[in-house]
C-alpha cells in the first residue's frame, strides 16, 4: 500500500470524534484510482508530511476551494509540489505552481468505508 | 466503523479542475466570440430612425441597448473561457512546442476587452482569429484532428 490509503479503523473514529481528524468527500477523478468520486477520506491536520503523501490543501487562486493531491516534491522554504495521480488533463502544481506549507490542511491517512 | 455518515455533511476536497475533470473545449470561447462578431455587425447595420417618431426612437434605443449589453456579456464570457483554458488546461510542457502560447492568450484576452470598448468589426474578427489559433493548438496537444468551423 505504498501509494494507496489504508482502510479506516476504530482508532480513526475516536480521533475524529475527538476533533483530531477531519473528513472530506472527494469530487472529481484526478486522484483516480487511489480516490474516486464520492470517497470519504480521513485527514490528519497534524501529520508530518513527506513525498508521496496525499494531502488536502487550499487552492492557491480559488477562495474557499480545497483540493486533494499527492506531494511530488518538497522545495526549500517548505513549499510543496502537488500532482494528481491521474495526470491526464488535471489541474495541479504543473499549472498553479508550488503550495506553501500554511495552505496544506492535512495528510490523508485512510479511506473511510461507510457502514451499510 | 463511522456510523451515520450518510447524515453528515463533509467539506469537499476537489480532485478536478474547473469543469468536469478533463473536459475542455475551445468551442466555448468560439461560440461567445461568434456572438460578439454577429452583434458587432448588427450594431453597425442598425439604422437610426429619422424624424420625431417617439415609438420608433424608443424601439431603436431598446434594440441598440440590448445588442450592446449582450455583446458586452459575450465578450466577457469569451475572455472567461480563454482564461480557463490558459490557466487550467495548458501546462508548462506545452510551452516547449508552443513558445508563444502566453502571448496568444494575452492578446486574445485583450481583444475581448477591445470588442467591449469599441464597435469594431476588425477587433471581432481578430478575436475569432486568435481563438482559431487556440483551437488548432489545443487539438494538436490532444492528437486529434478537429476541424475549425463556425455556427454562423
Amino acid at each position: 500500500m505504498e501509494n494507496g490509503l489504508r482502510d479506516d479503523d476504530w482508532m480513526d473514529e475516536i480521533a475524529f470524534a475527538a476533533g483530531l481528524r477531519d473528513i472530506f468527500r472527494i469530487e472529481g477523478d484526478s486522484m483516480s484510482p487511489t480516490l474516486e468520486e464520492g470517497d470519504l477520506v480521513l485527514i490528519n491536520p497534524h501529520a508530518e508530511l513527506k513525498v508521496g503523501d496525499i494531502v488536502v490543501a487550499r487552492h492557491p487562486f480559488k477562495e474557499s476551494v480545497k483540493i486533494i493531491k499527492r506531494i511530488a516534491q518538497i522545495l526549500p522554504g517548505e513549499r510543496y509540489i502537488l500532482l494528481s495521480d491521474n495526470l491526464h488533463e488535471s489541474s495541479d502544481s504543473r499549472s498553479f505552481g508550488a503550495i506553501a506549507a500554511k495552505d496544506i490542511l492535512g495528510k490523508a491517512e485512510a479511506k473511510i468505508k461507510p457502514e451499510t | 466503523m463511522f456510523e451515520n455518515l450518510k447524515e453528515m455533511n463533509f467539506e469537499i476536497a476537489e480532485a478536478h479542475c474547473d469543469g468536469p475533470c478533463g473536459v475542455y473545449d475551445p468551442a466555448q470561447a468560439r461560440i461567445e466570440a461568434e456572438s460578439v462578431l454577429q452583434l458587432t455587425k448588427k450594431i453597425l447595420d442598425l439604422k437610426r430612425p429619422e424624424g420625431d417618431d417617439a415609438k420608433a426612437h424608443a424601439a431603436y434605443q431598446n434594440t441598440l441597448t440590448r445588442f450592446i449589453a449582450i455583446k458586452e456579456e459575450r465578450a466577457e464570457l469569451a475572455k472567461h473561457h480563454l482564461l480557463v483554458l490558459w490557466t487550467d488546461y495548458f501546462k508548462p510542457a506545452h510551452l516547449e512546442k508552443y513558445p508563444n502560447l502566453h502571448e496568444l492568450f494575452w492578446k486574445a484576452a485583450k481583444t475581448c476587452s477591445s470588442c467591449k470598448q469599441e464597435v469594431s468589426l476588425e477587433h471581432a474578427e481578430e478575436l475569432m482569429d486568435y481563438i482559431k489559433q487556440v483551437h488548432e493548438i489545443f487539438w494538436e496537444t490532444k492528437n486529434k484532428d478537429v476541424a475549425w468551423y463556425t455556427a454562423s
